[in-house]
């Protein structure tokens, strides 16, 4: 498995590397691009007086300094190298690379912020989320302790997938994932009353329906699977149901107006991963010719 | 980038190949640099912050201060082009001069630009906190909100905001975009013309002053203190045009564009200084009462005085106009020291965190809060001691323009030393332009600092019966001497030439 890394010489930038680390370890060519992006320069804010202040040199040598740090944390047995690139804008300039290096994802360190209750990712995180054309996988402070108290190997994924067409793709990836890591595969949906038609009358047939459907689906794959069929009455009071364990990684799709092969979070996803403190991984929608 | 031999201590880059250097090649054109020129000049706010201390001094040799005070601007920033090409990846005084004359030196020149751009930030504060209060009472029509600038409660706590707000954005490492540059500079140059056509078209000048060709002469001025504190003041007008030559690989052909530029800048500049400036004295006079240009109640700020009666409610737009100069000058300005307090960090001539930089936005993080807190405090400081703290602080940026520019432009000289006489075009553009350059700056400042020891210099402000601009001025150059003894004998490295070698040519 190929990443690439969103790297910050700070705590957030290391703990992108340990979950990167741990997605990327005993999988095939694993492999990991440090990627260090530097603002571009804008000609139009000539720095006055003195112009460049020998700033261009010292930033060079720090960054020099920050990707031997950066190569220092990553375990053996993985690959990895730096990359130092100015970017127009950091979100788009991680695409690109991701693009040229071909990789199976984007990973980024972060902080959980709340805003209202919501979930709100950093700037890059949220641009990235809305238009990477390959899976983003994003840790947290807190997520990180999970995959820390596993000593740092993943032990279960879990699929977050709708009742919908789309289900069927993540749980494919997610299962090939589980496989290149030998573990578990939790496949989850979140069935809100609500939202099912005459819900007295049908809500136990709609649950055994589901359940059936994803049963089904999985019943074909080399793997250990769970099916799990949790009811809420809305989507915080559903996760919440939801156990989780050390090493877990939560995994979800796009949104069904993703772009073929592009990623776009639904409002629905975005709740969810409010609500989860293990680390995650977004799934851009596959592409229809697939 | 080249990394020109020359430089002899470049940083212990590791040469990985690791990284591009974000330069970006060749998309400034010749109208572009003429935007990047005169956006570093801000000359809506370098007008009304300098216009009247100038006339205080000159009177109505105005035009031709301003005119003079080009000129040694041009033979400096000759020389810094030289040392700028010669020395590309470190171009600041700090390492210029400290590779020309050794650490000592080197470090005054790193502590005076570093003064002259912290004094200047506070100033520009100043100046868009009252613009700001201006324009409110402008848009609201209650006059009374104009004056709540002048209740230190609110005026100190503002600026402190304005400040903080710079610096905060200039961490984040965020940029204004070309076509905003292109705009701001656009509306000054528009709101300036349409001020100095205003005022000799109105019906009721203040003090009709019949525009004389003596106006234009130099010789003119009484006496040859004034003529020095003029031209001090004036290269303070001038101050950040000599961005204009620096700029190479940026530029579309670095053969020809920063020249036509530069050239295109300082015409455009001049027109408008003269324009604006013959403006001022047709319509007001240089009368020490009412709207004179020449009363010391209106020198701090000339167009919180003059546009309104000038202008009639089209003031609001010079209002806005000072406001959006000063304020985008303060973001942009707060990187320079704040990469200087950086290099001094790095090369260890002040303490090592000055050299921390924020891994999420590449900008220096304490430099940065240094620089915001150097200026908040300069600003409290001559806010509360002088009657007249934004003249005082004008003066005080001349003299230490004069100190860090007069320095460097030696350092060009020495630096030089072993060529200067290799070819005709060293003997001017290294030797020649720098030197009376140089020489003439150091003169200035040497004749304004002593001058300004009497206690009626500048807005006749004084503690101790010495004057204030002296005690601005020369006391922070003193309090520099004091950091660098105190770092000298704690972090001795820098001082003992470890960190940057001084140049010595080959014999």
């Amino acid at each position: 498995m190929k990443l690439l890394v969103g790297y910050t010489a700070d705590e957030r930038g290391a703990e992108a590397i340990e979950l990167a680390s741990a997605l990327a370890a005993d999988t095939a060519e694993a492999q990991l691009h440090i990627a260090i992006v530097l603002p571009a320069s804008a000609p139009f804010n000539a720095v006055y007086p003195g112009s460049d202040h020998g700033y261009s040199t010292i930033l060079s040598a720090q960054v020099d300094q920050w990707a031997a740090q950066a190569m220092t944390l990553v375990p053996a047995g993985i690959k990895a190298t730096v990359v130092a690139q100015s970017v127009p804008s950091v979100a788009e300039g991680l695409i690109d690379l991701a693009q040229q290096y071909g990789v199976d994802g984007i990973v980024l360190g972060g902080r959980k912020r709340h805003r209202a209750g919501f979930f709100m990712p950093g700037a890059i995180a949220n641009a990235l989320l809305h238009s990477s054309p390959v899976a983003v996988f994003m840790s947290s402070p807190a997520a990180i302790d999970t995959l820390r108290n596993a000593s740092g190997k993943l032990r279960r994924l879990t699929a977050f997938v709708g009742d919908r067409p789309g289900a069927k793709d993540v749980v494919e990836l997610s299962a090939k994932l589980a496989a290149a890591h030998a573990v578990a595969l939790r496949v989850v949906t979140l069935v809100l009353p609500h939202e099912v038609q005459e819900p007295e009358k049908n809500l136990d047939a709609h649950i055994a329906e589901t359940n059936g459907y994803l049963s089904q689906l999985t019943s074909q794959m080399n793997l250990e699977v769970s099916v799990e069929v949790v009811v809420g009455r809305n989507l915080d009071e559903a996760t919440a149901q939801l156990s989780w364990q050390d090493g877990d990684l939560a995994l979800l799709g796009s949104a069904r107006l993703a772009a073929d092969r592009r990623l776009f979070i639904g409002p629905k996803a975005q709740r969810i991963l409010g609500k989860l403190s293990v680390p995650m991984g977004v799934i851009p929608k596959p592409g229809t010719s697939n | 980038m080249s990394q020109d031999l020359r430089q002899d201590s470049h940083p212990a880059s590791t040469e990985t190949g690791l990284h591009e250097k974000g330069l970006s090649k060749g998309t400034v054109g010749v109208l572009g640099l003429v935007v990047i020129g005169i956006s570093s000049i801000a000359p809506a706010y370098t007008l009304t912050a300098g216009l009247g201390a100038t006339v205080a001094e000159v009177g109505t040799s105005l035009p031709a201060i301003l005119l003079a005070g080009f000129l040694p601007m041009l033979l400096v920033a000759l020389g810094y082009r030289e040392l700028n090409n010669a020395m590309p990846d470190s171009g600041t005084s700090f390492t210029w001069a400290t590779r020309a004359f050794g650490p000592m030196i080197g470090w005054m020149g790193g502590w005076g630009l570093v003064s002259a751009t912290v004094i200047v930030l506070s100033n520009l504060a100043a100046v868009a906190v009252d613009f700001f209060y201006i324009l409110l009472a402008q848009l609201t029509g209650h006059d009374e909100i104009a004056e709540l600038t002048t209740n230190l409660w609110i005026n100190i706590p503002t600026t402190l905001v304005f400040i903080a707000i710079a610096a905060f954005i200039s961490y984040r490492g965020m940029n204004a975009t070309k076509v905003f540059q292109y705009g701001l500079v656009a509306f000054q140059i528009a709101v300036l013309l349409l001020f100095a056509i205003m005022s000799f078209t109105s019906n009721q000048p203040f003090d009709r002053t019949p525009i004389t060709l003596e106006m234009f002469n130099p010789a003119g001025v009484e006496s040859f203190s004034a003529f020095a504190a003029g031209i001090s003041l004036s290269i303070f007008v001038f101050w950040g045009w000599d961005v204009t030559l620096t700029m190479n690989e940026e530029t579309t052909d670095p053969k020809k564009v920063p020249g036509r530029g530069a050239t295109w800048t300082v015409l455009l500049i001049m027109a408008l200084y003269v324009a604006v400036s013959l403006g001022v004295l047709y319509w007001a006079g240089v009368g020490t009462t009412g709207m004179g240009a020449g009363n010391p109640e209106n020198q701090e700020s000339i167009f919180a005085v003059l546009s309104g009666p000038v202008m009639g409610p089209l003031a609001l737009l010079m209002s806005l106009a000072i406001l959006s100069s000063s304020a985008a000058s303060l973001q942009s300005t707060m990187v320079s020291p704040a990469r200087t307090l950086l290099a001094m960090g790095y090369y260890k001539a002040l303490p090592t965190s000055f050299a921390k930089i924020s891994p999420r936005f590449m900008s220096p993080s304490v430099a940065t809060f240094a620089t915001a807190a150097a200026a908040a405090l300069f600003y409290v400081v001559t806010r509360l001691v002088s009657e007249n703290a934004l003249w005082d602080t004008i003066t005080a940026l001349g003299l230490m323009i004069c100190f860090y520019y007069g320095l460097t432009a030696l350092a060009c000289v020495w630096y030089f030393r072993a060529e200067l006489f290799s070819n005709a075009r060293n003997v001017i553009f290294k030797f020649l332009a720098p030197l009376i350059g140089g020489l003439v700056l150091l003169v200035l400042f040497f004749a304004t600092a002593i001058e300004s020891m009497d206690p009626d210099y500048g807005s006749g402000s004084s503690i101790g019966g010495v004057g204030m601009v002296f005690i601005l001025g020369v006391g922070v150059l003193l309090l520099g001497v004091v950091v660098m003894i105190y770092m000298r004998i704690k972090q001795p490295a820098f001082f003992k030439g470890e960190t940057i070698k001084t140049y010595q040519p080959i014999k």
